[in-house]
Formats: C-alpha cells, structure tokens, sequence
C-alpha cells in the first residue's frame, strides 16, 4: 500500500518527506536560467530541510517558509547568470565582457529565423488570437505539431492532436508533468549527469524529488562507453530509493543526451521502457535536442518511433522549440502523451502556463513551412553546429583535454579532472570561478549532479568571433593552471578517450 | 460383449468365432490407443499456451492488485477529505452560530443557509470530488482534472461551438466570461502596424525571468501614468509572467505555507479561488457581503472594517493562519470602484494585523463613467504598509486581449518581487509578445486618443443598451460605472430561492446556448445573482437578449404550471 497523499487540507506540502534520502536531489539544479552556474556558497544543504521555517527565516518577515525557500532559487542565481548579464560580451560596446559558453543556446541561426518570422504570412492577428484560448493550445497549432512529429520522429502511424498539449516551454511541461503525475514528496529517477534545471522545475509548484541514477565515466564491466546508463544500475537506484521510503513514479530520459550530446540506442532506448514498464513507471521522454544531431553517423531515433510501445499509456514525451529552432525566447514547448488523463491534467494546468495566440498562430506557421525547415534552416543549421563543433574539439584536442562528444545537442562535456589539485567539487568550483574571472562562462559538473568533480559542459552553438574568443580565453585559463601544476595530479581515474565524436 | 456373442450368428466354427472376437478387441484397443495418444499429443500442445495463459493471469492479477491500491488510495483519501470537511464544516456552525447570537440576531430562516457559508469553499472542493480515478495520474493530479471540468466544462462547450455570425448562428453566445470584444478592430489594427514586428536576437533567447527590462521599464512608466503614482515607479519592483492568475498563482506560492488563508469579500472573482488552490493549497476565507441596506450597510455589498475583523477573529477561531487579503479594485462582480477613504481603511487593517493585501486592479482603465474615479492604490501618497501591498495588472481587460497572457505585478518588496522571479521560467512570455506589449504600452498617444475614448464610449453605450433592457424587464440590477459585467439579480425568478434552483436556471440558460455566470461562481451568499457581461458586440448582444428573455418567460410558464398542478392535487 503506497503512502497516503499529502493535502490541502494543512500539511505543508513543502515539508519535503522522510528525512532519510540524504543523497536524494541533495543538490539543487543550477541556477534560473537552468542552464549556467549557480553561487557556489549559496548551496542548499539537505532537500529533506527544505521548507524548513527554522532554516530561512533569519532575515526574511514578508515571505512564507516555502516563499523563503522559493528565494533561494532566485538568489542562487547571482554569480553566473547575472554575473553575466551585467557584463554581456558586446563586439563593439562591451568586448571584454562575459563571453557565455554555459547556456545551451544556439546562437548560429537567428539570420535565419528572423528572416522567416519576419515574412508577411507571421503577421496575421485575428480576433480569435486575441481572446481566452482552448487552453490546451489552438487546434490549429496542435493538428500542425501532430504533424510535424509524426513526420520527424517518424512515427509508424500518424500522430494525433488531442494527444498533444501546448505549453509556454519545457520547463511549465516538467512542473505540470511532475505534479499531475507524482504526490508531493515523491521522485523521479534520473541518470546523472543531467540538466539540473529540471530539479527546480519538478520542486518548485509540484513538491517532486529526483532520485539519482549515477553513471561513472570509467568503462566497466559490460558497459561499451563512459557513462552508460543500464538497466542493472536503474534497478539499484530504484531498490535503493525505495529502501529509504522514497515511492518513485517515474524516470526521465533525456535524448538526445544533456550534457553528453549522446544518443541512446533503439534497443537500449527499449530496456528502459521495459524496466520502466516493470514497475509501473511513467517514462518522460525530453527530446528537445531532437534535431539537433549533426553527426550523420549517429542513429537517432525518437521514443515515438518505436514500433510497439511497451508501456504507451505512461510514456509522455516532450519536445520544442527552444533547442532545435534556437528560439529559447520564443517559450514554445509541447507533449505528446496517449493517456487522455495525463493529457486533461496537464491541460488543466494550462491557464497558468498558456503561450500567446499570436505566438501560437507564428509557431503553427513555421512547423508548418516544411520546404523552409527541410532545404534550408535544418542543413544550414547542422553544418554550421557541425562547423561549431569541429572547431572547439580541434582546439580540445590541441590542448590535450580529453571530452566526450556524441554528435548531438550543443555542448560538449569536458574532462578538466587533471587541472584539480584535488578531486572535490570545491576545487572544481575555484577552477569554474577561474574561467568566470577570465570572462568565459562555463557549467561545471556539480550543477550536472556529476557524481566526479573535474567534468565541465561547454556550448559551442555560437559565432564564431565569439566561439574564437571564448576558447582563448578557455585556453588561457589552462595553460595558466597547467604551470602551476607542472606535475601530473595524483589518484585520477582512467580518462575515457575522446570517442564518438 | 456377452451379449453380442449371444446373438453372434452360430453358423460359424468356435475358433472362427473366438479369432472374430480377439481380432475384434484389438481393433478397439488400438482405437483407444490411437485416440489416448491423440490426447496425450493435444494436451502436450496446449501445456505450453497454458502455461503463458497462467503467466498472463497471474500478471493480470498483479495489474489489479495494483490498480486496487491505487483505488483504495485514492478512495481512502477521499473519505479523509470527506469526514475533514465535515469536520471542519460542523465547527464552522457552531462559531457562526455563536457569532450571530453575539449580534444578537434573531433571522432564523436564514441562519440554517448562512450558518455553513464560511465553509462553503471548503465544502465545494469536496462536493466536486466524484469518483474520477485514474491509475495514471497522482491524487492531486486526478483532483486537478476534477476541478478544472466542474469550473470549465461550460467554457470548453463554448470553445468547441462558438456563435460565428456566418457559420454558426445556433452557437453559443458568452456573456459569462469577462471579455472586452468591443475594441478588437482598433487592437488589430494597432498590432498590423510594422513596429510591432521587429525579431531581434535578444525575443529569441532566454529572457530575464522577471521579464524584459524594456518592458519592465514599459509597465512601470505605465502604471506610473495612469495609476497617477506620486512618484516615478521602479521597474526592479515589477515581475511580468502570463497572465494574472499566474502572479496570483505565484503570490500566493510565496506569501502563503499551504493551509493557510486569504480573505476575500464576497462576491468576488472566482478565478481566484481556483488560482489559490491549484497549485499554493491556500485558502480563500470568504468575508460575506450583503445585499440589503441596513445602518452598517449604506450601500448593497458594502465592505466594512468590521466585517473584516469579524471574519479574522472567525478565522483565529477555527486556528486558520490568515496571512493576507485580497481586493478586486474595480470589484469584480460589482463593477464598483472603493473610496478612496475605505481603500486606506482597509490597508490599515491589513496593517494593523500583519497582512499582505494583494490588490487586482485589472480592470483599472475601464472605468467607462466618465463621474467616476477610481483610486489606485498605487496613486497614494503613503502605503500603509508598502512591503506587504502587491498590485496586480494586466491587459486582458483593459485592452481586450486576453489571450496575449500578459500579467504584472507591482510590488515595493524586493523579497516578494525575487521570490516570484523565480516562477519566472514556469510563467513566462514570449519575447516576441513582451515587443508587442512594450510597442503597445509605450503607444501613450494613441491610447488616450483613440483607444481609451472609443472603448470607453463603446462600453458606455453597450451598458446602456442592457441596463435600459434590463429595466423595461423589470429585473434588478447594480448599475456601476466599471468593468465589463452587470450583476443582476434574479432572485424572483427561482422558486423556492435556493442555490440549486440557481443552478437550474443557469442550465436553462446554457441549454439556450447562452452563457452567464451564476452567483455560487463567486461565492455570493444569497442565491439568485448572475453576472452579465456586456462588453459584446451589438448584433451579439441582442441576440443574448432575446434567449435571456427566453429563458425567464420559460421559467415563469413553468411556475405557474407548477403551481397550477400543485392546486390541482389540492
């Protein structure tokens, strides 16, 4: 018998449950912008304090406990992303500027895009895109992105629109997945490393904990390469978190991979379903970097391109255009789910969530303009990511740092383990504040819930002038701490090799 | 086969005979042999289609186990929300029992009514809880679905068969839902125009959380002008997210640990009630208004300070944590606007126990009586309590475009304004959108040259049109100089007047593909008052009229039939 839900009716729900999972979601995601990295000292300490009256009241009389904790996100934000957006690298007006490595944008497109967004057809208003929306999203909108992910994701049969919900971004489809789906105090597993801004995005209204999935990059056993997820280590960490009474609903998979720019097999890609399927667990699917694999090579296949779900009812995947499109601004995001319920729930939360009509109508145009997506953003796209990509790996490998790079998203996740005097998250930290000393903004491992200090992510999806200046001032850094640590650290781990590039 | 040999034929030899009998028996051992091995060679086949049949029973059975849990999970929590509520329920008849015996009133016949009032949200919530059990989705995730059907299944039935002029002239007409649709052939024009369409890098890339500076600069010069703020707003203090029940949402996210409460006079904006419960599980103690005019009560509905202490020490009573107070200003329903005088009162109230007041001032530009004025809270020289006074704003009503999912708050709090930062990435607006609202905003000149004085003219002249309809039927009515609705009263159209028979003739109205909403929406404590709203088109509005009218010539012939059988029986 599962535990009996918190209510409304007076238990705080913020009152994160049993005190025993100290290595549960101990860590808060990065900072608000998700993406780059959060003040160092400011760290939450356990998530089982969290909400906590005792912990946050000492300076605070005008919020609630849960307000309180709410602020941390907030403020922990200081140090890297408003650090950066008060001294933004500008080509003529701020050249010594932060120059931002540690977003996951894609910076290589926007010529394009606003040439498309700007054409006659985007600037349609009618009276109906003005007023209260269905709140699920315009049909119009929801029958184009049916099409276009069946048509992507190359589903076996045609995808439907009342199986899509449309949400102001992924972020919203996380916050209302997590609270449709699980009671307060219940998790998710998830394979670290991971984006960490999903942890605020499933706590912050949904009350929702991520149990850890911890991959190493040592290659072991029947493992093929660094940080692979199996199903052996998905039943350890559900064993695991069940044994300290946490009730895990579900599992996140996130493919292609962030921050390893993987891909996960269609056979591996069916164990987890299946595992998933064994114990009752929704599988949320994030396939935001969908389009983004630029590597040929690479065998990319969507969850909805299987032919024959194992569990279809709880796999619920989500998908935007803020990766493959660049358009973070844009706050288009969407789910595909073949459970009517999950659907109607998440709908329910729409009203909070609800994306502009104009905006609605703009999206519908451009998901709908296939020869535009076809001949010329999505090649021109993937040869300049491409492009981005062979640049910064070339110079990696000039500077003899090992990474790991699978041919999709934006990012490439550095090996920087030899450049710590010692193997702790502080000394990755100092290094992280290095680099943010010298105007380059990466995301170190530990935002990354990365179980070895040493790992940092590095975006290469921008201009190249600034891509140029940025690895500069990357390799600056390096060099500098390489003279100073003329001897080899001790005690690292075998470093995987830069394969799969 | 003693028997058969008997009438064996006896002609034949005994040996001839003996060899027919062995040879006979073979045949039929061999039959038996035969048709054993066939058997045996069957149920080897099925052994293992039964095997995988046991296999699927027994997963069959684990599946149900499972389902049963979740079942009892859920039905369990129900009976705890249940007994909870009537738990909760009952204390609150003996404190307002007690409470109207303290007052020394004697108005029996309407105590038993009035006496569960204050428990009335609690009581919805649960009343709305049938058995939607879904093995997917969490308690409260199957509870969300329950509470979005019951409060928007009328609004989904609209969205899927609209009245259009030429397409679809039996569809419904919405008078229930606050929308201004009298200006949308100025906004369009206004939003066709080219400076609305500029992508720059900047709209494509995360945002700010709190918003675009250039919008919050926008809005905070704004409301700096037509909230008449005695001096220059800061755009640090303003947050913009997707619309106002999203800063409710999030308000009160911050302001408020879950269980603990808001108070609100009623009638009053229901999407509040659903905003505050959703997501925040924060309570909404009603503080009840009424409609007859009595010595405290100069006028229908009045708020008074001591009605609000009254419903705070009510609330201390039942151990309720009531941490702030909500005012819509310009009400909503009421289409009031407060003095400036009892603005200031009830700040001081707030001030006076420690609460936050959260004040909507959404449909602050209106104010189509040109003898009105409506005080913002912000226009003040000095707050109260600046800290702990949050004003929400948004362009759903004031310019007609709800679906932009544009709302603001401003707040002198740094803390509250971070704190809802952080639902920034959860509520936020297109960049694309905050250019068009920023253009919109900044656009001072043809706001107060075009836009404001048509809206305002075309308000004016829609009122007019169904207040003096309203009067030839004879049907009370709050005549009010703001807002978009009408509250009107049709108390004598219900026999007997209850909320249910309130609920009735609201179906009738829907089943004449009209829609109102009904009083009980907003918690009103007198059965019989809907909210109009007139803010339509011409063409449309008269047609609303004539199913109205419809609708209570429907419910008087019933009447009378009634009555009619009922003397028949006699």
């Amino acid at each position: 018998m599962s535990t009996l839900a918190q209510t409304e009716s007076g238990t705080p729900t913020t009152c994160a449950g049993p005190a025993s999972t100290q290595d549960l979601g101990s860590s808060y995601g990065d900072c608000l912008q998700g993406e780059c990295s959060r003040k160092p000292d400011q760290k939450l300490p356990e998530l089982y304090g969290v909400g906590d009256p005792v912990m946050f009241s000492s300076n605070s009389s005008y919020l609630s406990s849960r307000g309180r904790m709410i602020k941390w996100f907030w403020d922990s934000a200081e140090e890297g992303y408003r650090t950066y957006h008060m001294d933004e690298y500008d080509e003529d007006k701020n050249p010594s500027g932060i120059i931002n490595l540690g977003t996951s944008e894609n910076k290589l497109c926007f010529d394009l895009l606003s040439r498309r967004l700007t054409q006659p057809d985007m600037q349609w208003v009618e009276p109906s895109l003005l007023q209260y929306p269905d709140w699920r999203g315009h049909l119009f909108l929801r029958e184009e992105v049916a099409k276009f992910l069946s048509f992507y994701c190359k589903s076996p049969a045609p995808l439907k629109p009342e199986n899509v919900v449309v949400l102001n971004g992924c972020a919203s489809l996380f916050s209302a997945l997590a609270t449709v789906l699980c009671e307060a105090g219940e998790a998710f597993l998830i394979p670290t490393p991971y984006y960490g801004a999903i942890t605020q995005h499933v706590h912050l209204y949904g009350n929702v904990r991520l149990a850890y999935v911890y991959l190493d990059s040592k290659v072991t056993g029947t493992d093929t390469r660094p940080f692979q997820l199996t199903v052996e280590k998905l039943e350890m960490a559900l064993q695991e978190a069940t044994s300290k009474g946490v009730k895990v609903k579900g599992l996140i998979l996130i493919n292609p991979q962030n921050p390893l720019g993987d891909v996960y097999a269609p056979g591996e890609l069916q164990e987890y379903l299946v595992f998933a399927k064994r114990y009752w667990l929704h599988v949320v699917v994030d396939e935001v970097y969908m389009l983004s694999v630029f590597e040929k090579a690479v065998g990319y296949r969507s969850v909805l391109s299987l032919e024959r779900l194992p569990d279809p009812q709880r796999t619920h995947v989500m998908w935007g255009a803020s990766k493959d499109f660049g358009m973070s601004g844009l706050r288009f995001g969407t789910l595909y789910t073949e459970n009517p319920d999950v659907a109607t729930a998440v709908a329910s939360l729409c009203r909070y969530h609800g994306l502009s009509g104009l905006v609605q109508y703009q999206m519908a145009q451009l998901l709908r303009d296939r020869d535009w997506i076809n001949q010329v953003y999505l090649p021109e796209n993937l040869a300049r990511l491409k492009a981005a990509h062979t640049y910064v790996s070339e110079e990696l490998r000039a500077l003899g740092v090992p990474f790991l790079s699978g041919g999709a998203g934006f990012f490439i996740w550095v090996d920087l383990r030899k450049y710590l005097p010692e193997a702790t998250f502080e000394e990755e930290l100092l290094l992280w504040r290095r680099f943010l000393d010298k105007k380059v903004l990466l995301s170190f491992g530990k935002a990354f819930e990365c179980k070895e200090p040493g790992w940092f992510r590095l975006v290469f999806s921008d201009k190249a002038h600034r891509l140029r200046l940025g690895m500069q001032r990357v390799r600056q850094v390096l060099e500098e701490k390489a003279q100073v640590a003329e001897d080899p650290p001790p005690c690292q781990t075998q470093e995987p090799s830069d394969q799969r590039r | 086969m003693s028997h058969q040999s008997g009438t064996f034929p006896a002609p034949c030899g005994q040996k001839a005979c003996q060899v027919l009998k062995d040879r006979n028996i073979c045949i039929q051992v061999l039959v038996m042999i035969q048709h054993l091995q066939r058997r045996v060679d069957e149920h080897l086949k099925q052994l293992p289609t039964t095997r995988q049949r046991l296999h699927l029973a027994k997963q069959k059975q684990a599946q149900s186990t499972h389902e049963q849990e979740a079942l009892l999970d859920h039905l369990i929590r129900q009976m705890v929300n249940f007994l909870k509520s009537r738990a909760t329920g009952g204390l609150e008849q003996q404190v307002s029992l007690l409470s109207l015996e303290c007052r020394g009133n004697v108005r029996s016949a309407q105590r038993a009514q009035s006496s569960r009032q204050p428990g009335q949200l609690v009581l919805q919530w649960s009343d709305i809880e049938p058995a939607f059990v879904s093995h997917d989705l969490s308690n409260r995730g199957s509870e969300i679905c329950v509470l979005y059907h019951s409060s928007f299944q009328d609004y989904n039935a609209y969205q899927g068969d609209k009245y259009q002029e030429d397409k679809n002239t039996l569809g419904f007409i919405n008078l229930g839902t606050s929308e201004n649709k009298l200006c949308i052939d100025l906004i369009t024009e206004r939003l066709g125009q080219s400076d609305m369409n500029c992508i720059e890098d900047v709209l494509l890339q995360y945002p700010d959380w709190r918003g675009q500076p250039f919008l919050r600069e926008e809005v905070a010069r704004f409301l700096t002008y037509y909230c008449k703020a005695p001096a220059q707003l800061d755009p640090e203090n303003v947050v913009v997210l997707n619309g106002c029940c999203s800063v409710f949402s999030a308000l009160a996210m911050v302001l408020c640990d879950p269980g603990e409460a808001f108070l609100v006079p009623t009638p009053f904006y229901g999407g509040f009630a659903f905003s505050s419960h959703l997501y925040a599980k924060v309570e909404l103690l009603p503080v009840h208004l009424e409609s007859k005019i009595t010595e405290a009560n100069t006028h229908p509905f009045q708020l008074t300070v001591d009605k609000l202490e009254h419903t705070l020490l009510q609330a201390r009573f039942m151990d309720k944590k009531v941490r702030g107070l909500v005012l819509t200003n310009p009400q909503n329903p009421l289409g009031d606007v407060y003095s400036r005088e009892s603005l200031k009162e009830y700040l001081e109230f707030a001030k006076r126990n420690d609460l936050h007041v959260i004040i909507d001032e959404i449909y602050m530009l209106s104010v189509f009586d040109e003898s009105i004025t409506f005080h913002s809270v912000l226009s003040m020289e000095r707050l109260p309590d600046p800290n702990r006074t949050h004003v929400i704003w948004g362009t759903s009503k004031d310019f007609g475009i709800s679906g932009f999912r544009f709302g603001a708050l401003y707040t002198h709090s740094k803390e509250v304004a971070s704190a809802v930062g952080s639902f920034g990435y959860l509520h936020s607006i297109s960049g694309i959108t905050q250019h068009k609202l920023c253009q919109l905003l900044r656009d001072r000149e043809w706001i107060d040259t075009i836009y404001l004085p048509t809206n305002h003219f075309r308000l004016q002249k829609a009122h007019a049109y169904i207040t003096n309809t309203l009067q030839s039927l004879r049907i009370p009515f709050l005549c009010r100089g703001s807002g978009l609705y009408i509250w009107i009263n049709l108390k004598k159209y219900l026999n007997p007047c209850t909320f249910e028979e309130e609920r009735l003739l609201h179906r009738r109205f829907l089943d004449n593909k009209l829609m109102l909403s009904c009083g009980k929406a907003y918690m009103c404590k007198e059965p019989g008052w809907f909210r109009l709203v007139f803010a339509d088109r011409p063409l449309r509005l008269k047609l609303a009229i004539l199913r109205f009218c419809e609708v209570l010539e429907e419910q008087k012939q019933d009447w009378k039939e009634k009555q009619l059988a009922d003397a028949m029986k006699e």
